[in-house]
């Protein structure tokens, strides 16, 4: 029963791994750590990889995931900034080009893996390649110098939290809400569970998936929008390594790689973990060439909990 | 029920506080605030930090990396190096937020993509010593900035390029098209081989900074002009790529290539005669005297007025060239005995 | 050769064998039969290594030995034939047939040139003259893989070759082949266990046959007896008559006319309001593919579905669901649950409406149906992987009651349920046909079949052969039609 408790709530596990974690650091650092600046700042790092998170839990939930993400993030923001910078596309329509080039990927990747049948792995992998080769040719070395109207969309602030904290917030929240209580999102855990199962329960499995990859190409095109408003820059480098960093976050989160499982808010909670030990490395002064080992041990320790787990409730 | 809802959305919107524009005066006329932080003890907490993309790139290590700790060790003072260890813009970016609420002594940042404009911009803002090195990044308001002159680079390269060819040949250039810094340093290749009517520019090739790539692209051009006279590197791996295929091909010397940097590959390179000149850079002053200029700005040590930090008076130099380093065969050994104490 | 003595195996609540003594000798082929379940395959299992008995012992030779696994049943030198499932589609016939025991040069790399010629060799003696050493697996027909599985077994020069319904995708000449090979080993001393449900086969081919019945040993027969003693032997039990009830009515909901598909052809019936159909048949007569493409998971190639006087086309489970057929799956756990769901949630888990999931309002719901169903749980967040196989086919069975079903196809719902729970499932069946629904019941239980249903329609080689009025059903005409048998006693109407 406890056992069970925990990986059910491994939203409440990590909460409170993230809680402890945040007084060892206000014990260890108690001039950097606990101040207002350095929390927002951590949370306005944090919001690109959480809203690429959620639509990642989404995949992971149906047992697929996706590996071209950050190259559609790259693409999104080149894609606004190329119309805006050299052809003077109001930023309103640059916005909705960059957006729904990022829907036309996703419904590509999701297309060719439910209906054409490619496997996920490969198919995400072929296509992180292609639009990342897109998101280079549009933004060539880079391009400034954005529309205020544009920049205004990712720099203002709130209550001092900048904007992409409150649009993070904002799909945290509202995906939480559909996938908790919509019927159409809560089959995506039966296609995860048992996929035959949930075609003979009458669940369309082919449309759920290509919708699923609509959906996170779509929110990975809206955090490419946001990261290059808030730089005032396109960078052809965005996104570089986005895809790991946030499939580790998601199974911090309690995905499982076979699918059936995971919270929304779980993918919340897993970046910011993530973010928290990447901050404790930047305050310690650790050198850049832990930053890499360190995050990959976390992703093994992750991973493992979660096979350990797994057998663990099999028997 | 919907009018106490409409009240909060509308406190809500009105704390919105939007982004400066660019349009406004960075020079205000407030005398009541200090522009960045200045104190009259020598501190040996007191910290200096560096952050970079490629934190592990050995060009940056034995070089930049290595004199700035040299600094540190001599002044006394904490120094620190951070950032990621891939070429993530986005990552050196988040590293200069996070590092900013702490108020280090000094920031010193490799000028790696302009994107990163806007995070210097906080780091200034937030009143820190910021100086920017290798390459300018504008729109940022750094303190000072410190790197070689690319333009010159080039037009070292044009001008012994066309005394190994005798004046006169087809000329081709490898580097990472789309950079400033590189094409500035196209540019004074091509002008610099401009004044000689009989050597032929055929065009700037892009290596991607990719050793592969370089040796490829110098196959392929070794292919189509087999009359190629010379060939100009401008990345660090342009000069490896070059050699590998000029090797390949027999024909060296019989292509003149020239390249920038001086790492140990090159110096190699040029003493086996396959490169016949190398442009470096004094990396190791960008990060010493970037350092100092900070420290600098931190202790008063020299000022202009009674009071530089309140009456906005930046009290280091906005921009220095730092020249660049001429190797052939004549001094090569110089350098590999330096490179061989490293 | 082999003789095995009070043999008994028992797996989490079934006695799958049951004191089972049978002796195999050499040089003579010993046909092997029984019913679904009746224990052949865990018997086999069990002398080819893969299980261990419980109780009783093993002699080889007269003296006991233990297989702990395949490598010493091997040893010993017995070989059994798959159905063409241990084979690898990119390696070539000669490498599939010697995985093990390669001819190999000095260095340890393979002999090719010796291997190929080997197995040339070997297909030649087979009489397999048509095949060529070098073709890779993929390419050959399905046919043609079973005789290499064949080959493969005879391969290792087993003194026991063990055949599991080896001729089930072969033709008839394909078989004649296998007839010969299996005489030449007999000849040689090679004792042979065969399995089979084809009667024809079974009395052409063997010496003696033993039959199982429920994991115990009925008796072991000259082959010469007529099959319909054997069928007999193999189904007789004590014939209750029983108060069957019937709930059928005139009103016909479902009708299908002449469909074929994958698997199945020239099927016709009609399905009638509050009747339960239910279709016997050995594995591999069709029942399982026709019914999954009346539920729109297969196509239909050709013929028609009609309800209530409607052609239906049924692209997906989900149009089928739309017009109130739904399907119990036979493999409950690959296709019908999600294990690591909740109980509530797998009753759920077919909901049409879309919209907003409240999750007090579906506790609520499901708990009223494990009341009615009698599902044991102390509460409906229960996972479903800790619930008894009983309870588990009793949610899938609630799951689609919720979505109020007017015809329900159900494949093998007792299937690995306990006695307790199978009663109350027939119950529920029964009820449901007094309420108007129709049943189509797919079992491979000869008397769950006749306790159930009004007709039965037995099904042969992927059609109906014929369909059986309640009151001339038997075991025995079942069996018999299922094995292919027609007298002209049998009454076959459409």
């Amino acid at each position: 029963m406890q056992i069970k408790e925990r990986l059910q709530d491994r939203v409440f596990s990590l909460a409170a791994s993230i809680l402890i974690l945040c007084i060892i650091m206000t014990f260890i650092f108690p001039t950097q750590f606990p101040t207002v600046e350095n929390f927002s700042q951590l949370l306005l790092n944090l919001s690109i990889d959480t809203i690429v998170a959620v639509g990642m839990m989404i995949l992971l939930i149906s047992g697929m995931f996706d590996l071209s993400v950050g190259s559609i993030v790259a693409f999104s923001g080149g894609l606004a900034g190329y119309l805006m910078y050299y052809h003077d596309v109001n930023f309103l329509i640059a916005i909705v080009a960059g957006l729904s080039g990022s829907v036309l990927i996703g419904f590509v990747n999701g297309w060719l893996i439910a209906i054409a049948g490619i496997n996920p792995m490969i198919q995400t992998l072929a296509m992180m390649g292609i639009v990342r080769g897109l998101a280079l040719m549009l933004s060539g070395a880079g391009i400034q110098n954005f529309p205020y109207n544009f920049i205004y969309i990712g720099q203002s602030k709130l209550l001092g939290l900048q904007a992409p904290v409150w649009y993070m917030i904002f799909i945290v929240l509202m995906f939480s809400f559909l996938v908790n209580r919509t019927v159409f999102f809560r089959r995506y855990y039966f296609i995860g569970g048992n996929e035959r199962a949930a075609k003979l329960s009458g669940i369309q499995v082919e449309k759920m998936k290509i919708w699923a990859f609509v959906i996170s190409a779509t929110l990975a095109g809206i955090a490419g929008i946001l990261l290059s408003s808030r730089l005032g820059a396109a960078l052809s480098t965005s996104g570089r390594g986005l895809e790991l960093r946030v499939i580790t976050a998601v199974i911090l989160g309690g995905a499982s790689l076979s699918g059936g499982f995971g919270k929304i808010f779980g993918a919340l909670l897993g970046a910011l973990f993530m973010a928290l030990i990447n901050n404790l490395l930047i305050i310690g002064r650790v050198s850049g060439y832990w930053q890499e080992i360190i995050l990959g041990i976390v992703l093994i320790v992750a991973v493992g909990l979660d096979q350990w787990l797994i057998r663990k409730m099999e028997k | 029920m919907h009018k106490y809802i409409l009240f909060v959305l509308s406190l809500f919107v009105l704390c919105c506080e939007p982004p400066p524009r660019y349009e406004s005066s960075n020079y205000t006329t407030n005398l009541t605030k200090d522009k960045f932080v200045t104190t009259n003890e020598v501190s040996p907490t007191e910290e200096y930090v560096m952050i970079t993309t490629a934190v592990n790139l050995p060009l940056y290590v034995s070089h930049d990396q290595k004199a700035f700790l040299q600094w540190g060790k001599k002044m006394g003072v904490r120094t620190s190096i951070l950032g990621p260890s891939e070429w993530d813009v986005p990552g050196q970016i988040a590293t200069i937020e996070q590092v900013i609420p702490g108020k280090p002594a000094g920031l010193l940042i490799n000028g790696t993509d302009p994107g990163i404009a806007s995070a210097i911009k906080k780091a200034v803002a937030a009143g820190i010593p910021t100086v920017v090195y290798d390459s300018e990044i504008p729109n940022s308001d750094r303190h000072s900035f410190i790197g070689s002159d690319w333009y010159e680079m080039g037009r070292l390269q044009g001008e012994r390029m066309a005394s190994l060819i005798g004046g006169k040949g087809k000329v081709a250039c490898m580097g990472i098209l789309g950079m400033e810094n590189m094409e500035a340093g196209f540019k004074g290749l091509q002008d610099a081989l401009k004044k000689f009517p009989s050597i032929e520019f055929i065009g700037k090739y892009d290596d991607k900074a990719n050793v592969e790539i370089a040796a490829r692209l110098t196959a392929d051009l070794l292919a189509a002009h087999p009359d190629l006279a010379g060939i100009a590197g401008f990345d660090s791996n342009s000069g490896p790529g070059m050699a590998l295929s000029v090797k390949e091909a027999n024909k060296k010397g019989k292509v003149k290539l020239t390249t920038v940097d001086a790492e140990p590959e090159h110096l190699q390179l040029v003493k086996e005669g396959v490169i016949s000149f190398l442009v470096g850079q004094k990396r190791e002053l960008f990060t010493w005297l970037g350092a100092q200029f900070l420290y600098d700005m931190r202790h008063n040590t020299l000022p202009l007025s009674t009071n530089d930090a309140r009456a906005g008076i930046v009290p280091i130099p906005r921009t220095v060239i730092t020249g660049s380093i001429e190797i052939d065969l004549s001094n090569v050994d110089f350098f590999l005995q330096n490179a061989g104490k490293k | 050769m082999l003789r095995l003595r009070n043999i008994s195996k028992y797996f989490t609540g079934v006695k799958a064998l049951q004191n089972v003594t049978l002796h195999f000798e050499k040089g003579m082929i010993h046909a092997l039969c029984g019913e679904n379940g009746a224990g052949k395959s865990t018997l086999m299992n069990i002398i080819i290594g893969i299980h261990q008995p419980d109780e009783g012992v093993i002699l080889w030779n007269e003296q006991p030995v233990e297989i702990k696994n395949v490598q010493t049943a091997q040893r010993l030198g017995i070989s059994m034939v798959y159905q063409e499932r241990s084979l690898v589609d990119s390696l070539s016939i000669a490498e599939n047939i010697y995985p093990v025991q390669t001819p190999v040069v000095k260095g340890g790399l393979i002999d090719f040139p010796l291997l190929f010629r080997q197995t040339q060799q070997l297909l030649n003696e087979l009489g397999l003259i048509n095949l060529s050493p070098m073709t890779l697996v993929k390419k050959l027909s399905t046919a043609q893989k079973q005789m290499i599985e064949i080959a493969k077994a005879i391969a290792k020069t087993p003194s026991l070759l063990i055949l599991d319904e080896p001729t089930a995708s072969l033709t008839h000449s394909e078989t004649e082949i296998l007839f010969r090979i299996l005489k030449n080993l007999k000849d040689k001393g090679v004792g042979i266990i065969y399995i089979s449900h084809r009667m024809s086969e079974l009395q052409n081919i063997s010496d003696i046959i033993s039959v199982l019945k429920d994991g115990k040993f009925i008796s072991t027969i000259d082959s010469k007896t007529p099959a319909q003693e054997i069928v007999r032997l193999m189904v007789g039990r004590d014939l209750e008559s029983v108060k069957k009830s019937s709930n059928v009515q005139m009103e016909v909901s479902l009708e299908v006319e002449n469909i074929r598909g994958k698997g199945f052809r020239n099927i016709s019936f009609k399905l009638h309001k509050g009747e339960i159909l239910g279709f016997a048949g050995l594995q591999g007569s069709g029942r399982s593919a026709m019914a999954r493409a009346l539920f729109g998971d297969e196509k239909i190639t050709g013929g028609k579905i009609l309800k209530d006087g409607k052609i239906l086309h049924l692209n997906h489970p989900s149009e089928a669901l739309e017009h109130g057929i739904v399907y119990l799956p036979e493999d409950r756990k690959a296709e019908g649950l999600f294990l690591h769901s909740s109980i509530s949630e797998n009753i759920f888990s077919a909901q049409l409406k879309k919209g907003f999931y409240n999750a007090a309002i579906a506790d609520d719901v499901s708990l009223k149906l494990c009341k009615l169903f009698s599902i044991r749980t102390t509460t409906v967040k229960q996972h479903l992987r800790k619930l008894s196989g009983g309870n588990q086919q009793k949610v899938v069975l609630a799951k689609w009651l919720a979505q109020e079903p007017e015809i329900l196809i159900v494949n093998e719902p007792t299937h690995g349920v306990d006695i307790g729970s199978k009663e109350e499932i027939y119950q529920l069946l029964k009820y449901m046909t007094a309420e108007g629904k129709s049943i189509l019941l797919i079992s491979s239980e000869l008397p769950e079949l006749l306790f159930l249903s009004d007709r039965i329609a037995v099904m042969h080689e992927k059609e109906i052969i014929g369909i059986l009025n309640r009151e001339e059903a038997t075991e025995e005409r079942i069996a018999a039609l299922a094995s292919g048998i027609k007298t002209t006693k049998m009454y076959i109407c459409k």
